[in-house]
């Protein structure tokens, strides 16, 4: 019967649309992409080969590593940090009353639906040296000493973005983990309870194991949604001071949008498509192996 | 915020307004296109949705229930869209879409969004027709429905759920979306509001928070509609989103 169905003619109907769609502009610019990075290129015109200078020179300067470390530095703020947050945030949900518990959804739901640019709006103004909450409750509590000009100065102007994200991204993680949570048979629960088991022995040894599979996707998806960070520093600093708060993408669309250096830019990409497959490899490889059935 | 005058803004930026200054929204209205990039917004996220779940069910139907050499790889090759981030490409884009001639047009934005939201509408699709029994086509069959008439009136009606979830998903991604937009949408008369709201922010400065928040607030509010409305299928596009993997 479904031999019936599958004429060549119907195949390629149902199948063509997309696959095209799909190649055109997300597998098919991976090659013009590798192309531009062997050649000096300045988005116009094509100004002759050149082999792996391109990857030469980007790896040489010092605003690659700069932007490396700060990439890093967010990938490690939503996994160290995020990541531990948004599940106690997720346990702490799944613990309330249903009325409190639609409560805190709505609540941990809202920075994740705000666009990146009003977000970055809203902590900018928080950071403002002058009459910025941050500053303002330094001052208050008699902390004038601490105060910062947040965005300005060389080592708090990372961690202060890094934070904005970590609040926009938290509470969406949480939820992930939550609708984890609700798919968890109650009988495991009901035996625990039986065993006189405590709230956290009862997160600790069945929740989270159980929850293997939705953490690695969590996982990969912060991963890779942190490695790919660039709307907030555009918003926010616009990677200053200097280079100090740019991002792989963000020097990449730097080199390659603000100096006409397309070759280089390229290359800074391929490096970071490169980066990018590995870790997702590295994840899929090593976390939580056998899928969990219950 | 934006109830406040610009000076009140100043000295009193977190409290309570001590008088309510509505001028802030009719003057963020009046002088940001707040209309032409809502509306541009709009035609990008639709568009966006309709070409993905149009071809993307199409594709997904065709994997799962039509017998073809290529099935796995097909499924495999798809699902590599995951991994690649929309943002890394967005130099050969760029070139792509400038080569096209569809720059300076809806379809610029649109069909690269299309592209990227593919993968994960047709691997979430498959799974569910995979679940679909397939006696529902066999009775079509018999009745002399031929392959088209078939998906039209029994598998498209029937994946409707899923479709919808997607359609969330996608809204969120594509609403809020901004590095893509940043670089391809230049002109002002094509940018969505997330660009557009940048631009606003910078030729009014630091200066007047009141305006800037109103703008904030007039901008964000459709997410907020939507996201009240559509609360519990949020969090069931959600759930579909963990199970994928």
């Amino acid at each position: 019967m479904n031999k019936y169905f599958s004429t060549k003619v119907s195949i390629f109907v149902f199948a063509f649309p997309a696959l095209l769609l799909f190649t055109l502009f997300c597998v098919y610019p991976l090659l013009p992409e590798i192309w531009m990075s062997l050649h000096k290129h300045d988005g116009f015109r094509n100004l002759g080969f050149v082999g792996l200078n391109n990857y030469k020179e980007v790896i040489l300067s010092s605003s690659f590593w700069t932007a490396h470390k700060n990439t890093y530095l967010i990938v490690a703020i939503s996994l160290l940090l995020g990541l531990p947050l948004s599940m106690m945030l997720s346990l702490f949900m799944d613990a309330q009353t249903p009325k409190f518990r639609r409560f805190f959804k709505t609540v941990a739901m809202f920075p994740a639906i705000l666009s990146v640019t009003v977000v970055s709006q809203i902590w900018l103004a928080f950071y403002e040296p002058n009459w910025g909450l941050f500053n303002a409750i330094l001052n208050s509590l008699g902390l004038s000493s601490w105060t910062h000009s947040w965005l300005t100065e060389k080592k708090t102007v990372m961690p202060s973005i890094g934070l904005t994200f970590l609040w926009q991204y938290i509470g969406l993680n949480a939820m992930l983990f939550y609708t984890g949570i609700k798919t968890i048979p109650k009988s495991y629960y009901e035996a625990a309870l039986i065993d006189g088991a405590n709230f956290i022995q009862v997160s600790l040894r069945i929740t989270i194991p159980l929850l293997q599979n939705v953490i690695k996707y969590v996982l990969i998806l912060s991963t890779l949604g942190s490695m790919a960070f660039y709307s907030h520093v555009r918003v926010m600093t616009a990677g200053g001071p200097g280079d100090q708060s740019r991002t792989v993408i963000y020097q990449m669309y730097y080199t390659a949008f603000d100096t006409s250096e397309f070759g280089k830019g390229t290359a800074i990409a391929v490096i970071f498509i490169l980066e990018c497959l590995l870790i997702s490899f590295f994840i899929q490889r090593f976390v939580a192996r056998d899928k969990l059935e219950f | 915020m934006s109830l406040k005058s610009k000076s009140e803004a100043y000295k009193n930026p977190f409290g309570l307004p001590s008088s309510w200054d509505w001028l802030n929204f009719s003057e963020a209205l009046s002088k940001y296109h707040f209309y032409t990039y809502f509306e541009n917004s709009v035609i990008y996220t639709t568009g966006t949705i309709v070409i993905t779940l149009l071809t993307g069910s199409m594709l997904a139907y065709c994997l799962s229930r039509m017998q073809w050499r290529f099935n796995s790889a097909m499924l495999l090759y798809v699902s590599m869209g995951l991994i690649v981030p929309i943002e890394v490409v967005v130099i050969p884009l760029f070139q792509l879409v400038k080569w096209m001639h569809i720059k300076n047009s809806y379809l610029g934005l649109i069909l690269p969004y299309s592209g990227f939201a593919i993968a994960s509408c047709v691997l979430m699709l498959y799974a569910f027709l995979r679940s679909l029994p397939n006696e529902l086509e066999e009775a079509a069959c018999i009745d002399g429905a031929n392959v088209y008439q078939t998906y039209i009136k029994i598998i498209f009606p029937i994946v409707m759920p899923a479709l919808v979830t997607q359609c969330v998903l996608i809204f969120i991604r594509i609403w809020n979306e901004f590095p893509l937009a940043f670089i391809i949408a230049s002109k002002d008369q094509l940018r969505p509001l997330t660009v557009g709201l940048l631009g606003f922010f910078v030729n009014v400065g630091v200066a007047d928070w009141g305006l800037i928040g109103a703008s904030m607030l007039l901008s964000s509010l459709p997410m907020i509609i939507v996201y009240l409305i559509g609360n519990e299928k949020i969090e069931n596009a959600l759930t579909a989103g963990a199970i994928l993997k």
